[in-house]
């Protein structure tokens, strides 16, 4: 339909486009290599720490690019359960998501629904203190916060690890701006209805903004289970420590110890950690790309 | 009733996140301001400083070196990468591009995995004895490089591994922005004969103007900040070399020293406020 309609136009100016249709074939061809060269950079890493976790220790440092699947072992890995509390690790992070991620997941778009659809005193007083701590870097409230865990008797305790950053300020912000696009029609309909405010979150709220919380949902994920800088400072014993903690540990332990073939166990333990923390967030990466894509879209406003 | 419960309902929804943002991000927020002005260890008496721990930092030649440090890996890696994703994010916003769904994915992982994760695999790569990358470089003949041993190295060794994990955000960042451009607009240049380039430069850079300003603004953020990195990589070493402004400010920290810690947050956070409000200034500039 519309390929008719604009012929006459491209008729009449057939001769100028000539020349670039001819052209194309190279740009494509060129943009393509470019692109899988890039590819191939942005892969490379992940790929080669998750391949050479599964080589000899002793292979990994002498011939780090190469691989011989005869030699094919899960030394690494077992050396690495044996040496440092990856279990506890993922025990702990897993402990932090589920109740954290529930916290913030449930509370954050209950408070924005407040700040959407109502009007109650204080009400721009804190939403505009919410947007100022938006734009402050998260490491102004790290010395402060130490020291209130400290007063509290919090060092080393999943309160510290949990409730500081709950029902952050970025997902109040975003959650409003969804929140803010439902029709007050719906809401007043669930009201004659004999709705209750709380009904007409759970009931309507909840179920017109699922694709909003999916996002949200992912990014919570990520930035929980990626969290590193406040879980090193709080809470880094080793019964307490979380995944990333955990890891942490193996990099300094290289780094203060690099002596011949413990180097090699140590740094083969240290690749085949990695790979199993990177493992949970890239299936569910894979599962749920749209909603990652849109997760991140939306944090990117996080300054 | 009904009416009584419609008005008390927004306190009780706004309840629980108004107890954990005070406690935990407003008290501790004016917690640090007062800090700043003493120069509390941590325990015992506070002594007011009044501006002492500010004038101690801006006259520090270690404060200005962590700066100085930051301020070398911002040039190491916006630019790079904001040419990069732009032409990126242009390639893969052509619709006959094959395989963009794929190209977007894969671009799009090295900003999921976690940092430490990355970090610790950038330390074994970039070994200098062990390390795959002098590995592979040793097969064009090019001898062993101290990536993370030498000053001059470990910069663009931390640079990179910034890059690599943060460009596919980037390319996403600016990809929305490319949508919300007309495509109309490029049917009209290429009528008029337009080269891809010319039309790259004369349409696409202008109206992505305001999304790329966006991005360097969140970049710039991010790069002053930068902690973990040169935490797991190279502990601020060698020399130095790599204590950013933000595990410099990590290190009043394990020294105790808060009441310093506290006034280089602030000054951290001015700033960026300061370089932000630069760019921003840029942006409108040019309306």
């Amino acid at each position: 339909m519309t390929d008719t309609l604009i012929r006459p136009a491209t008729v009449a100016a057939a001769s100028a486009p000539r020349t670039r249709t001819e052209r194309r074939p190279s740009l494509r061809i060129g943009s393509h290599v470019f692109l899988i060269l890039l590819l191939i950079a942005f892969l490379a890493p992940v790929a080669w720490a998750i391949i050479s976790s599964f080589k000899q220790p002793n292979d990994i440092i002498r011939d780090p690019l190469g691989f011989d699947p005869t030699t094919f072992t899960l030394d690494n890995f077992t050396a690495m359960f044996q040496d440092v509390p990856i279990a506890q690790g993922f025990l702990n992070t897993g402990i932090v998501l589920v109740v954290k991620g529930g916290i913030t997941l449930f509370f954050a778009p209950l408070a924005a629904f407040a700040f959407a659809k109502y009007s109650f005193i204080g009400k721009n007083l804190i939403f505009g203190t919410v947007l100022i701590t938006l734009m402050l870097p998260t490491i102004v409230l790290i010395i402060p916060l130490l020291l209130e865990m400290k007063a509290l008797g919090w060092v080393n305790t999943y309160q510290a690890l949990i409730l500081p950053g709950a029902i952050d300020a970025f997902a109040i912000f975003w959650m409003r701006q969804v929140i803010s696009a439902v029709p007050d029609e719906l809401l007043d309909a669930a009201r004659v209805d004999g709705c209750s405010e709380f009904g007409i979150f759970w009931r309507v709220i909840v179920p017109v903004i699922r694709p909003g919380l999916a996002g949200l949902a992912v990014l919570t994920i990520m930035n929980i289970y990626n969290d590193f800088v406040w879980p090193v400072i709080v809470a880094s014993s080793e019964r307490m420590s979380t995944l990333q903690v955990v890891l942490s540990t193996l990099a300094q332990n290289i780094t203060g110890n690099r002596i011949g073939a413990d180097y090699a166990t140590v740094t083969g333990e240290l690749l085949a950690a990695s790979s199993i923390a990177l493992i949970p967030l890239l299936v569910l990466f894979i599962v749920l790309q749209r909603h990652f894509i849109n997760g991140i879209l939306a944090g990117s406003v996080k300054g | 009733m009904a009416k009584f419960r419609r008005r008390s309902a927004p306190y009780l929804f706004v309840l629980p996140f108004l107890v954990i943002f005070v406690a935990f991000s407003v008290y501790p927020l004016i917690f640090t301001a007062r800090l700043s002005f003493t120069n509390w260890r941590g325990s015992g008496a506070a002594e007011w400083v009044g501006w002492g721990n500010y004038t101690y930092l801006l006259t520090s030649e270690a404060f200005w070196s962590s700066l100085g440090n930051s301020a070398v890996l911002w040039l190491l890696i916006v630019p790079i990468q904001i040419v990069l994703a732009v032409i990126v994010a242009v390639l893969l916003n052509s619709a006959k591009l094959k395989l963009r769904g794929l190209y977007r994915v894969a671009f799009i992982v090295p900003f999921v995995t976690p940092l430490v994760a990355v970090a610790q695999i950038w330390v074994v790569l970039f070994d200098q004895q062990y390390g795959a990358i002098n590995a592979f470089l040793g097969v064009f003949g090019i001898p062993d490089i101290g990536w993370l041993t030498t000053s001059a190295w470990a910069k663009p060794t931390l640079a990179l591994l910034f890059l690599w994990k943060t460009t596919g955000f980037i390319i996403i960042i600016l990809l929305s922005g490319l949508q919300s451009i007309d495509g109309s607009m490029y049917e009209a240049a290429e009528l008029d004969g337009a080269s891809k380039l010319r039309q790259l430069w004369s349409i696409t850079v202008p109206l992505l103007r305001r999304t790329i300003m966006f991005a360097v603004v969140l970049q710039t953020l991010a790069v002053f900040q930068m902690f973990a990195e040169p935490f797991v990589v190279t502990q601020g070493g060698p020399y130095n070399s790599t204590t950013t402004a933000g595990y410099y400010l990590y290190n009043h920290i394990t020294r105790g020293d808060l009441g310093t810690g506290a006034a280089n947050s602030f000054l951290l956070v001015i700033l960026v406020m300061v370089l932000s409000l630069f760019f921003v200034r840029m942006l409108r500039a040019k309306d």
